[in-house]
């Protein structure tokens, strides 16, 4: 009984650590699209869950799974205003990218780093201005787009040494059987 | 125990490839197209959620911002008094003048028995917040479906329209602003009544479209909503044409990053009903209606020249009588 409950409980929490990128995800697109904030009024939010999508679609893919991408990608369609399916699409497309070219991004480091998470975030936003361009049978305003793209990468730096953070803290002692 | 877990996700990870999940990604991309409101729902949910955690944040940022504006405002008190105690003469002028003229309104309304202009009931919300995104520029306000807020009414300030509701949930709203990408809203610009479309751009100043050719307008020129569908009043100031190239846009009044408090129009456009018989202005003139014509009960064996009449009218051709008190008819109660 006690062998039992002893091998039980690292499941579950092994089972709620495998959860925690998604978490992230989700966390950062809530933050994004607060209604309230000293940026949002003026220029639009960043793509805050983007970061986790694209940091552990090259660190730990078996963890952030496209599915998970999808999820995030639904919420941020829901939360954003967006029509649906936009987020989601553009998500799912940009994390297509990333893990085709897993090799090329996990070897970027220091500048690169960032311009490998701008060429994602680049995918995921062309993506979304040309769905929404079909979908409203007109093409929308690029400054907008343009200027979510940078505030996007500036805040890259300080979002993944969160995830970072989170990862070696939370998820590598727990599943470091990858 | 720890390994079954772990291939048990490997497993589930294997049974959603890349693929399966960007065709379902297309999909729903497809459905939305078909079914724009379908996360309307849960839209409204998480903001009512938020809603309480929104006014309580944005109380203290409120403050924050009214002190730091209030600072260069103490040096102008003098200055700014001056300008309001001129500026309330002669808003007591114009009051007096607008009593005047409104009396004359209601005496001209009840001489020709007008339909009387619809009342615009008002509920007052506050703005919790604010999002500038690149496919919706929105304000989120205090009040839904619980204060009679309704998808479609307009959103004031004290300036002029913000913008409309397009989702209400049972304590908050969601608004459409007038510079976003989805509004359009029927315009009449004076004077000269032109007709046209304001239509959001993501810019500050939306741009009038569907102009009628060979219309004159020019910038200056004042642009009020038309009315036209019955889905919002007319009349309800916007702003004021700005020439823009070849075309035109729209200066805003409204400046829906500085407000704080709206007023929600609520506008039911009510069905005209026909004036009874008796209270018809001819009516009440005494001017009795010429009797419809008896029906015809023979016919014409012969078809009738041309030319000809088929029968003569016999009634004499009615005649307006005076209109003085002197009158036999109108005066006999």
């Amino acid at each position: 009984m006690g062998t039992t409950e002893k091998l039980h409980a690292p499941a579950v929490l092994r089972f709620l650590t495998a959860l925690v990128p998604l978490l992230c995800g989700l966390v950062g697109v809530f933050i994004a699209n607060i209604p309230i904030s000293f940026v949002s009024v003026v220029v639009p939010p960043p793509l805050l869950g983007l970061a986790p999508v694209y940091f552990w679609c090259l660190v730990r893919p078996d963890l952030m799974t496209p599915a998970a991408a999808f999820t995030i990608g639904m919420l941020e369609d829901v939360m954003s205003g967006a029509p649906p399916g936009v987020w989601t699409l553009a998500f799912v497309l940009s994390y297509a990218l990333v893990a085709r070219q897993r090799e090329s991004f996990a070897g970027l480091g220091g500048l690169g780093a960032v311009l490998g998470f701008a060429a994602c975030a680049f995918a995921a936003i062309t993506a979304a201005y040309a769905i929404v361009g079909v979908y409203y049978g007109r093409v929308p305003p690029l400054g907008p787009m343009v200027v979510q793209l940078a505030m996007t990468v500036a805040f890259y730096v300080p979002a993944t040494y969160l995830v970072s953070t989170i990862h070696h803290r939370v998820i590598g002692p727990l599943r470091s059987d990858f | 125990m720890a390994n079954r877990t772990w291939k048990i996700a490997r497993r589930g990870n294997a049974q959603l490839p890349l693929i399966i999940v960007l065709a379902l990604a297309v999909v729903l991309v497809l459905v939305g197209k078909a079914q724009s409101g379908l996360f309307d729902a849960a839209r409204v949910r998480i903001t009512d959620w938020m809603a309480p955690a929104l006014s309580q944040v944005r109380a203290p940022l409120d403050g924050a911002e009214r002190w730091a504006g209030s600072i260069g405002e103490i040096f102008r008190v003098y200055e700014e008094n001056l300008k309001l105690k001129d500026e309330n003469a002669r808003l007591r002028q114009w009051r007096n003048t607008s009593v005047v003229l409104e009396g004359r309104v209601r005496h001209y309304e009840k001489l020709l028995n007008a339909v009387p202009d619809l009342e615009l009931n008002a509920v007052l919300a506050r703005v919790i917040g604010r999002a500038n995104r690149p496919f919706l520029r929105t304000m989120v306000l205090d009040a839904g479906t619980a204060n009679g807020a309704r998808p479609g009414q307009a959103v004031m300030d004290e300036n002029g329209m913000i913008g409309r509701l397009y989702l209400t949930g049972k304590q908050t709203s969601w608004v459409i602003l007038l510079t976003d990408i989805n509004s359009r809203i029927p315009v009449s610009i004076a004077p000269g009544g032109v007709q046209a479309v304001l239509a959001g751009d993501n810019s500050a100043g939306p741009r009038l479209d569907m102009i009628a050719p060979n219309t004159r307008i020019k910038a200056g020129d004042q642009v009020v909503s038309s009315g036209d569908g019955g889905l919002l009043p007319s009349g309800l100031s916007i702003g004021t044409v700005v020439a823009d190239g070849g075309g035109f846009r729209v200066a805003l009044l409204a400046d829906s990053a500085q407000s704080e408090s709206v007023q929600i129009l609520n506008f039911a456009r009510l069905q005209e009903a026909p004036p009874a018989t008796a209270t018809l202005p001819a009516e009440a003139a005494g001017l009795k209606p010429v009797p419809p014509p008896a029906p015809v009960t023979a016919i014409a064996t012969t078809a009738p020249q041309p030319g000809e009449l088929t029968t003569k009218p016999k009634q004499k051709p009615f005649v307006m009588p005076p209109l003085s008190p002197a009158a036999p008819d109108a005066g006999s109660e």
